[in-house]
């Protein structure tokens, strides 16, 4: 099963997304609220895949992200933006990020994106 | 939201977080107003507060909260990438302001299951109005635009390959992504960000993806092209272009000459120096950032879940009806009169854990009076603005907690003390001058624990009750039930608690005709509490509420009279005792009073007042228990004690209050031998003899 890290300072987002790919067979092993903690539950559950807020208090997820990747360079991270943050986003894909979902997302487009990163 | 779930656990977390979030914004502009300065902290703060209920709106499919978001969203975003010098905290304090009581309403209508209908459309004109005014005070500034693109070529080439190397193939791949996926020209980067890894020559049309906004409908109408050389062959090439998310279709063809490249033969620039410009300042902002998350990387380990009220009403329910099933068990009457010492040991360890559990949840059901006094600064702010008077309200001991039902409870009595307070209370500022007494008046709210009850006072040091025209008012109104001359200076000031009775003539927005002081009565009694007022002319007054804990289980003293049994709670009772027939006294209204140690208490029969069938009805064979609540003592009688245990309190079921109001009973109770026990107000029963 893929497993699946979710970090979000929104309970409302994690529980959506938790909610999507749950229903869809994948397998939340952590959630974290900003990005430090991020970094923490990334070392403890060894997730295939991160999906990654972007604006967030503390430690932006651009930060977590390098952190992340500096830790596991193969580490699969999808971050999760607003409309309107291009150049965050593009900072990202920079840093390592795999790819991006916009928020507000459908269902469809999360599970599509979460399962074709995870075949890479 | 279609989907394989239902969504309401996620309404629930929306409407949950979404509140949180106002609540807290409120506060940080509250506290911004103060001072009179927005800080950069609290700018962003705001930003993501805003940013994160926009998110979860648009999610929600609540499109006009999440209109309203984005305006404010944006406002902050002004303030954070330009730091205006010149901003008018007042008006952005009330423009943010309203736009959380819009959101509140439309929280309330969702919450009430009704469709959010309210526009926004009013208020986020004003939002942006205030942005452009914010602009054009501050020209100097930048224009707040991405910047426009410089329609230069772009292209890449990764660093260490050489461009005219051996065995070159050249591809030309149209890619077209799904619909509604979003940022297409984000993604395009993203394909070109790997793709730089592969290839050696890459370029791209449109060509401004990352800069222009523009480039995602260019890229939805026509597909994003790109052409670049590659040592690797075309399965190669297209296995990689396949895992290109949201890939609607790809269309790769090897080119067999570099014609088509000659388009693109303009200067070039390394994208790689691009990108360090792009990132210097944003490494410089991480440095700052790794100090202050140091800093406060201990208050992020707090480890909080939160659970549904409901869950946690049921835990207590079953936790009472444990606390039930133990007394049914442990005092059982096959066991009661066997000499068991293993089975009592057993009992006194059963009898131990339901305690800690009990206490366990209680405390967890117990939630700190701050975010109740926050609402009150808010409340204070808008009358202070709209009355045009200066008050100050000083917040004392908010961390008090008291159980989650009680709060609910105690919210609109407060407010509408706090309301009274600023109104009625508090003076004009210049007529405070003239007093001599300091300009800005002061609006004090405290809680403190004072045994098993909390006490919130609400003090003010305006002009006081006048004790005159309580009096008048309370004998216009027919309201005065004892010689006035007879009646203590507290007596006269709670008449003001009495229903229909208001000494203010005029009515004004907030304050209301005097409906409200019985209300707040009613809704303190509702949860066991008690009202009480002082005062000193032109000085203040002090209004004090009483409440409980909690208002679940209690340490009861089980009572008999006759076939009934009544339940004590035991902090009420300050001894018991059987009296001798000398010390009973009876007066010439055939009240019967008993001295005990020199002062004298009005004794109350149990078996007279409920009109109860028992054989023990001369003084000397029953017992005398005293009891004294709100400083009125009196000595219930009953025929025997039957012994002390923890009760549930179960309200009165709905019929029997409506039937007839009994006088002073708190409740009922089940005892462990499954028989039903009564519950006696004390408070009610010494007001009555008293």
């Amino acid at each position: 099963m893929v497993t699946v890290l979710i970090v979000d300072d929104a309970a409302f987002m994690r529980l959506s997304i938790k909610m999507m790919l749950e229903a869809n067979g994948f397998e939340i092993v952590g959630e974290a609220a900003n990005g430090v903690e991020a970094i923490k539950k990334y070392k403890e559950c060894k997730p295939d895949i991160v999906t990654m807020d972007i604006t967030m208090p503390e430690m932006t997820g651009i930060e977590a992200l390098k952190a992340i990747r500096q830790q596991d360079p193969k580490a699969k991270v999808v971050m999760v933006s607003a409309m309107g943050q291009e150049s965050l986003v593009k900072e990202s894909i920079i840093s390592g990020a795999k790819t991006f979902i916009v928020k507000p997302f459908k269902e469809d487009h999360v599970i599509q994106t979460i399962t074709q990163i995870a075949a890479m | 939201m279609p989907g394989k779930y239902s969504n309401e656990p996620m309404l629930e977390m929306y409407i949950f977080e979404t509140s949180q979030l106002l609540e807290q914004l409120e506060h940080a502009i509250i506290i911004c107003e103060k001072v009179n300065n927005y800080s950069i902290d609290a700018i962003n703060e705001i930003f993501r507060f805003m940013h994160t209920i926009k998110g979860s709106s648009a999610m929600m499919l609540f499109n006009e909260i999440g209109s309203l978001a984005h305006a404010i969203e944006d406002l902050f975003y002004y303030l954070r990438e330009q730091k205006p010098e010149s901003v008018d905290c007042s008006t952005l304090s009330d423009l943010v302001l309203e736009g959380v009581d819009f959101i509140k309403i439309e929280l309330e209508k969702i919450k009430a299951a009704d469709t959010p209908d309210g526009d926004p459309q009013k208020l986020n004109d004003k939002i942006k109005a205030f942005l452009s005014l914010l602009k054009s005070g501050n020209p100097s500034e930048v224009e707040l635009v991405r910047p426009v693109s410089n329609k230069q070529q772009q292209y890449y080439i990764s660093p260490d390959k050489k461009a005219d190397e051996i065995r070159q193939n050249r591809f030309r791949a149209t890619i077209k992504f799904n619909d509604g996926c979003e940022m297409e020209n984000i993604r395009a980067y993203t394909v070109i960000h790997s793709l730089i890894d592969t290839a050696n020559e890459v370029f791209y049309i449109p060509e401004d993806i990352s800069e222009n906004e523009d480039s995602v409908l260019w890229i939805r109408e026509n597909g994003f092209e790109i052409y670049f050389a590659t040592e690797e062959n075309y399965e190669e090439m297209n296995r990689f272009f396949m895992q290109t998310v949201f890939l609607k279709s790809l269309d790769l063809v090897q080119l067999e000459n570099d014609d088509e490249f000659q388009q693109f033969n303009k200067p070039k620039k390394s994208v790689i120096e691009n990108n360090n410009e792009i990132k210097m300042p944003q490494i410089e902002r991480a440095i700052n950032k790794e100090q202050t998350i140091k800093e406060m990387a201990g208050a992020s380990n707090q480890v909080i879940i939160s659970v549904n009220v409901d869950k946690l009403d049921k835990l207590m329910d079953l936790v009472g009806e444990m606390v039930i099933a133990e007394a049914m068990v442990t005092q059982n009457p096959e066991v009661k009169n066997l000499e068991l010492e293993n089975f009592h040991k057993a009992a006194r360890q059963l009898h131990k854990i339901t305690g800690e559990l009990q206490d366990m949840v209680m405390s967890i059901r117990m939630v700190p009076l701050s975010t109740t006094f926050l609402k009150m600064q808010r409340i204070m702010r808008d009358m202070c603005k709209k009355l045009n008077k200066e008050v100050r309200l000083e917040v004392v001991g908010e961390e008090t907690e008291v159980d989650k039902n009680i709060i609910e409870n105690i919210s609109d009595p407060l407010m509408h003390l706090i309301r009274n307070a600023i109104d009625h209370g508090i003076e004009e500022n210049d007529e405070r001058v003239n007093k001599g007494k300091e300009r800005v008046g002061k609006v004090t709210l405290e809680a403190k624990n004072s045994g098993s009850d909390v006490l919130v006072i609400i003090k003010d040091d305006g002009k006081g009750l006048k004790k005159e025209r309580i009096l008048n008012k309370a004998r216009e109104n027919g309201l005065l039930e004892k010689n006035e001359n007879e009646m203590s200076d507290r007596e006269i000031y709670n008449l003001i608690l009495l229903p229909g009775f208001s000494t203010k003539e005029s009515v004004t927005e907030f304050s209301g005709r005097g409906v409200g002081m019985d209300v707040v009565t009613k809704n303190i009694e509702a949860v066991g509490g008690s009202v009480t007022v002082d005062s000193v002319e032109e000085v203040g007054t002090t209004i004090t509420l009483k409440i409980p804990l909690t208002l679940a289980i209690i340490d009861g003293m089980n009572i008999r009279v006759g076939n009934s049994r009544y339940t004590i709670p035991i902090i009420t009772i300050k001894e018991s005792f059987r009296p001798k027939k000398s010390e009973v006294i009876t007066d010439p209204d055939e009240n019967e009073m008993i001295m005990v140690r020199g002062q004298c208490y009005p004794i109350l029969r149990l078996h007279k007042h409920y009109k109860v069938a028992t054989k023990i009805t001369e003084l000397t064979d029953g017992i005398l228990i005293m009891v004294e609540q709100d400083d009125k003592t009196c000595c219930i009688f009953a025929d025997e004690l039957i012994g002390q245990q923890q009760v549930v309190v179960k309200a009165l079921p709905a019929y029997i209050k409506k039937t007839k109001s009994i006088d002073g009973l708190g409740g009922c109770t089940l005892l462990g031998d499954g028989s039903i026990s009564l519950i006696l107000d004390i408070g009610g029963l010494t007001n009555r003899l008293t």
